[in-house]
């Protein structure tokens, strides 16, 4: 059934087709707006949670900050390193898994003529390969060897063999050289707190023959094995370790992921808003056109009442040329959406794989569903007022 | 209390013997900034079915206010309008539409048509009104036809037609639900004589057809159609 009323309001659109179109265009920017936006938080949130949940195995024991009031009144808050006993509690709380000690800097070094800045740790060569990966090259052999990540190997144009000069450049003083035996691959954001991709990895034993602080490391992390027993083997070094005072302190990951995630879901939620800011801008748009379109057509209105057309039918009309501006608003700004949506989660993530996924895709049928909604809310006065103008002042006006 | 008199008045009549239409101490205030302005006052008038009716006066005199009465466009500020024996002023605002759609056919001096829609569609929308569907029985068709209008000029919109047209088709949107009730507010005054004629010879054969015909005029020679002629002055019934 064709409705009459869905005619006349396909018309009176058609007649003032410039007015509709520019009061859609308020629709397009805004379903654009609330689409792309809940795309690229959701395409954030999903790319960071698979960076994350890569490494949510590992269990990271730091050193508590340990607070201590000297007599002047000055507080300080140092942290202190895992000392050698603390390292065998926690061997001996953690069973079969691997248990990873780490010495951590930073360092400047020079490789050829070139200065650089970057992270330094220092491990046991046999514990590297249980979580990183080596690229090109090999695993660390002698004591100078050193293995590097590859946004620094690119930035400093290392290849195997390189030598790279550890220390403050300094003319009067010698600095020790490692070599380069291997790169590894790319991390990313590494949530068990070895961001290698711009790091120089040394072996433990030369790491304390030249920075000290031997048997006392930064960091130990554990890799359990089964992630169903994380909270269990977190109780148990924790049972063994903190046992008489707050020694050192245990996360994992996934931990750090749910609390990233909400951070990510607020910032989401947070340009979710500033995208419907531009939804208020076309429902005023939308209502100032309708109203338009009401005061043009009061005679017409006048005539409808007067040859018997219900109120509601009255209303309706008005609320059909509402609907049919936001679907044609929706529809372009479906469109919209997909393209710019696209771009911009590729321009600002680098990463589009997550983009069809439904979590994400589905922000274009919200956006769409939601500019239909505005423009029908939009209407609502308008058509009220038309339905209940008096029949006679209707006909009257000119 | 005026309505309970008029009530007791009407207990005595039959159901055959009560006018279709009844206008008991009608009267309609426009309240204005210089004041309060009586454009009906205290007016009564009984019309029975198939009766031919002009109302005349001089402008401003409350023709259209009487009409737009008996249009329920506009209810009394008091007294009563009975239709068929029912009091106006007890229905809802739902019931007087359906009346205006059914039982009343209302042709303007200035038409009205609805300019969006065809000739056609402007005949075949109080079908829709009425059925809530479009019109596949031919009623439209047929009625436009019995106005002259061949399917080609069916499909013009008003502003493509002349003013002799367009109240054909205002005639036939208003004939199309079989309405008991023709209400013509000056339908020739728009219209050369020569067109105004043909007009007022539809409005005979509507009339001869059973239909109930009030007609608002100035022409004494338009008025000389109806069969009993009603004179207002000042919002008052000075001859009938
Ligand atoms: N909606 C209105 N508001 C105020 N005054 C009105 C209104 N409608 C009619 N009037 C006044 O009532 C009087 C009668 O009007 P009307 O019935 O239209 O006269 P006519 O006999 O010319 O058709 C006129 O003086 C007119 O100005
Ligand atoms: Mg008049």
């Amino acid at each position: 059934m064709k409705d009459i009323f869905f005619d006349l309001s396909v018309r009176s659109v058609k007649l003032n087709f410039l007015r509709s179109l520019l009061a859609s265009i308020g629709i397009v920017i805004g379903v654009v707006a609330i689409s792309s936006m809940g795309m690229l938080g959701t395409n954030m949130q999903l790319s960071v949670k698979q960076q994350l949940s890569a490494n949510v195995n590992t269990i990271m024991i730091s050193s508590d900050v340990v607070r201590t009031t000297s007599t002047a009144g000055v507080t300080a808050a140092a942290a202190q390193g895992i000392d050698k006993s603390t390292l065998n509690d926690i061997k001996t709380s953690v069973g079969q898994n691997d248990v990873i000690p780490i010495h951590r800097g930073n360092t400047q070094f020079t490789i050829g003529s070139t200065d650089g800045r970057g992270s330094m740790y220092g491990m046991d060569p046999n514990d590297i390969t249980k979580f990183l990966t080596i690229d090109q090259g090999s695993n660390i052999k002698g004591a100078n060897d050193a293995l590097v990540g590859p946004t620094i190997a690119s930035n400093f144009n290392m290849g195997i063999g390189s030598r790279i000069k550890i220390g403050q450049n300094c003319a009067t003083i010698v600095r020790p050289t490692v070599r380069v035996a291997g790169i590894l691959t790319t991390r990313g954001f590494a949530p068990d707190g070895v961001n290698s991709d711009n790091a120089i990895i040394v072996p433990d034993t030369w790491y304390t023959d030249h920075y000290g602080g031997k048997d006392v490391y930064d960091q130990v992390n554990v890799i359990v094995q089964d992630i169903s027993k994380i909270n269990e083997t977190e109780a148990a070094i924790d049972k063994k370790v903190n046992q008489h005072t707050q020694t050192v302190r245990i996360q994992d990951a996934s931990s750090r992921l749910s609390s990233i995630s909400s951070t990510l879901g607020t910032i989401t939620t947070f340009i979710l808003a500033i995208g419907s800011i531009s939804l208020v801008v076309a429902a005023v748009s939308i209502f100032n056109v309708m109203m338009m379109s009401v005061n043009e057509r009061v005679q017409e209105i006048g005539i409808l009442l007067s040859i018997g057309t219900e109120k509601g039918e009255v209303r309706r009309m008005f609320l059909y040329e509402a609907f049919i501006l936001g679907v044609i608003g929706a529809g372009v700004g479906g469109l919209g959406s997909l393209v710019i949506g696209y771009s911009v989660v590729s321009a600002m993530i680098g990463n589009t794989t997550y983009f069809f996924m439904p979590e994400s895709i589905l922000y274009v049928p919200y956006g769409m569903i939601i500019g239909i909604v505005v423009c029908l809310v939009s209407g609502l006065y308008p058509a009220w007022k038309a339905s209940n103008m008096d029949p006679i002042d209707a006909l009257r006006a000119e | 209390m005026v309505e309970i008199k008029v009530e007791e008045a009407l207990t005595g009549l039959s159901m055959s013997e009560f006018p279709l239409i009844r206008l008991a101490d009608v009267t309609k205030v426009y309240h204005l900034e210089s004041g309060d302005f009586k454009a009906l006052d205290h007016v009564s008038l009984d019309i029975n079915d198939n009766e031919f009716v002009a109302i005349m006066g001089p402008s401003g005199s409350g023709k259209s206010t009487i009409m737009n009465q008996l249009g329920i466009l506009d209810i009394p500020t008091s007294g009563e309008l009975y239709i068929e024996g029912k009091n106006v002023s007890n229905m809802t605002n739902l019931e007087r539409t359906h009346i205006r759609r059914d039982t009343v056919g209302y042709i303007f001096q200035k038409f009205y048509l609805i300019p969006l829609l065809s000739a056609y569609e402007n005949v075949e929308y109080p079908l829709i009104l009425k059925y809530k569907k479009r019109d596949t029985t031919g009623k439209a068709a047929a009625v436009l036809k019995s106005v002259g209008f061949d399917e080609e000029l069916s499909a013009h919109r008003p502003n493509q037609l002349s003013g002799g047209q367009q109240q054909r088709v205002a005639i036939a949107r208003a004939l199309v639900n079989d309405p008991k009730i023709m209400l013509c507010d000056e339908p020739t005054g728009n219209l050369d004589r020569k067109t105004g004629f043909q007009i007022m010879d539809i409005l005979v054969g509507l009339h001869n057809e059973g239909k109930t015909v009030i007609l608002v005029t100035h022409d004494p020679k338009i008025a000389e159609y109806a069969h009993r002629i009603i004179e207002l002055e000042d919002g008052r019934i000075v001859a009938s």
